[in-house]
């Protein structure tokens, strides 16, 4: 089996953010790692491999310092990867991204399942992989949270709401988007950190894997700005060291609020 | 007229409350950008749609037996039918489980721009412009769509639900649906539990920040055990086995409401809230300032919940 697995890079969301010209996020200020919803991901194909046999690939689009998650990836068992390097394709919306992953996805040839993350934590989109099925041509599931194949047909549990689930069944080739919780991603272990530095990495610029649409002209949307959400409700914060904060609290609990 | 349209959600013969939501939504959009709302009604037999012409001045049925279950292939091709039919300007969607799964396969099929996730919109001179979260709440951003149409989908709970009023017109339009290449086979709960924490008046819950089980138990369940309540998680705590799935609030768990919600290292996003924003009192405990959950928090302290916890057991007495 054939299995590719779509990784993003995105900010540590307890990083300290600061917004620079209401444009764009002060990076010298984050701590980067790997999109949570996307460790599962990796974990599913990997327990896949395990399974049926195959390969796991991983692609990324993201500049230089995104081969660190990478190469976490294969850390944890991946077997090689494409990384979609170019300015171009950062500077564009969800839709020149996914056409870059799908540039790299088509490079590697007869993909059986491509895995993504149900969101970046970051930009909260939720819609690159059901784009990447799209240009693919083949079916895709959402929020999957159960997986069983049985030579190329699938039967999937999507995820609905208030904990229900609904079980569809599907054929390879197709495009799944992974929810938490779906397994317990692996760490890497430390003859797996060894090997992940010689596995092979191939970086392209987005021309190398067929991908015209990029930058602003081949997006769809566009961005206007960013800023720190205003809240016309704050919390009272109560305020002192832990001690005095906490009897302040329950104070005003019992005799403000009248909870307890 | 172009039109905004929503596309109508539904399961067990019911619209959802977030369908209501929508209609509101496309009243505010079409209003700025000189179109009229409309809804379209994707089903196998039509049957909800005097019930939603109560909701917009028209509706739009495509009806097929392939259209019986939601699949994203079969919506995805009904909704074009009624884009190509119409004059349609936008195509508004639910950010549910479902409007997740097909909204960018129509902007896909339309070949338009997607913006999702949306909470707000604004017009000017005509453009309308998205506001949406991004980085787990802490920044939101603003877009706009580069081509003619949009799909745009909207967070639960981003707008008031529509009124009851109107009888909007009803239109067939005619399209032939193929079948889809996901099936659906049923639908099973997997949350069934031996508690029902959508019944406690005291409920405390934490979240990443109890960082390991055995921290979760001694914090969060001895200090709901000694106020009498019960103990909850967000999503990470459940995803990672320190409680039952039965404890988690949220989209995907369980919504409550009691007198009391104490959020312990939970960051507040969307996800989380919308299963608890409706409690009477909520207070915040998170050593981040910047958390989203001191803005719908009655109460915060920002700090260690692993001091202030404590303290508050000793205060307690
Ligand atoms: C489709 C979908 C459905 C989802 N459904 C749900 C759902 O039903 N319920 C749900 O909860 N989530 C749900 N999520 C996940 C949601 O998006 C968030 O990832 C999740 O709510 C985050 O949980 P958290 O706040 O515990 O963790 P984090 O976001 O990691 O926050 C941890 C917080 O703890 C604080 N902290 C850390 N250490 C300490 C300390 N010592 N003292 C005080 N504070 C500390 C940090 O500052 C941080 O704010 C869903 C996501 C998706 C995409
Ligand atoms: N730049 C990227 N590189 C690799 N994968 C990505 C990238 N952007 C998005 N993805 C994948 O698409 C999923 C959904 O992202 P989004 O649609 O941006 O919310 C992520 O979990 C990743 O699996």
């Amino acid at each position: 089996m054939k299995i590719v697995v779509c990784v993003k890079e995105v900010p540590d969301m307890e990083s300290k953010f600061k917004i620079i010209g209401d444009s764009k996020i002060d990076e010298s200020q984050i701590a980067f790692k790997m999109n949570d919803f996307d460790q599962y991901a990796v974990e599913a194909a990997l327990q896949l491999k395990e399974k049926f046999g195959g390969e796991v690939m991983i692609v990324s689009a993201g500049p230089e310092r995104v081969a660190k998650e990478v190469r976490q990836a294969f850390a944890m068992g991946a077997d090689w990867g494409i990384q979609v390097q170019d300015p171009e394709v950062d500077a564009g919306d969800s839709f020149v991204v996914a056409s870059a992953l799908f540039g790299a996805i088509k490079t590697i040839g007869d993909v059986d399942l491509v895995l993504t993350g149900v969101q970046a934590e970051d930009d909260q989109a939720a819609v690159t992989g059901v784009m990447i099925a799209d240009m693919m041509g083949v079916p895709h599931c959402t929020n999957v949270v159960k997986l069983d194949v049985d030579g190329k047909n699938m039967k999937v549990n999507r995820e609905l709401e208030g904990g229900k689930n609904e079980v569809i069944e599907m054929a390879m080739p197709a495009v799944l988007s992974i929810q938490s919780g779906m397994n317990q991603p692996r760490y890497p272990t430390l003859p797996g950190i060894m090997k992940a530095k010689k596995k092979r990495l191939d970086v392209k610029k987005a021309a190398e894997v067929g991908c015209t649409a990029v930058g602003a002209a081949g997006s769809k949307t566009s961005f206007v700005k960013m800023f720190f959400p205003v809240s016309d409700h704050k919390a009272e914060i109560i305020q002192g060291d832990p001690k005095a904060a906490a009897a302040t609290l329950v104070n005003k609990l019992k005799n403000e609020a009248k909870v307890l | 007229m172009a039109r905004i349209l929503v596309i109508a959600e539904h399961r067990n013969g019911a619209l959802s409350e977030g369908t209501l939501e929508l209609c509101k939504a496309a009243k505010a959009i079409a209003s700025a950008a000189g179109a009229q709302p409309a809804a379209a009604l994707l089903s196998k037999d039509g049957s909800l749609a005097a019930e939603l012409a109560k909701y917009v001045p028209e509706v739009f049925t495509v009806s097929d037996g392939n259209l019986e279950n939601y699949t994203a292939d079969a919506y995805t091709q009904a909704v074009k039918a009624v884009v190509d039919a119409q004059d349609v300007k936008g195509v508004v969607i639910a950010h549910s489980y479902d409007g997740v799964d097909f909204a960018a396969k129509v902007a896909m099929a339309l070949g338009c721009g997607i913006v999702s996730n949306c909470n707000k919109i604004e017009a000017q001179g005509g453009n309308i412009t998205f506001t949406r979260n991004t980085y787990n709440g802490k920044i939101q951003e603003q877009k706009t769509v580069k081509t003619d149409k949009f799909v745009a989908t909207f967070e639960k709970g981003a707008f008031d639900k529509e009124e009851a009023g109107g009888a909007g017109s009803v239109t067939a339009v005619s399209a032939s649906i193929s079948a889809s290449r996901t099936k659906v086979k049923e639908v099973v709960e997997t949350m069934a539990g031996s508690v029902d924490i959508s019944q406690a008046t005291i409920i405390v819950s934490g979240g990443r920040g109890t960082k390991d089980k055995d921290k979760y138990n001694d914090v969060i369940v001895n200090l709901a055990k000694k106020l009498g309540g019960e103990y909850a998680a967000s999503r990470p705590v459940v995803d990672s086995g320190w409680t039952d799935a039965a404890r988690q609030v949220g989209q995907s768990g369980k919504t409550v409401t009691p007198k009391l919600y104490i959020a312990a290292g939970i960051s507040g996003a969307i996800q989380h809230v919308a299963g608890m924003k409706g409690s009477q009192c909520i207070v915040a405990i998170n050593k981040d300032p910047e958390a989203p959950i001191f803005n719908i928090a009655t109460y915060g302290i920002v700090g260690d919940l692993f001091e202030v916890i404590p303290a508050m057991m000793e205060a307690i007495g």
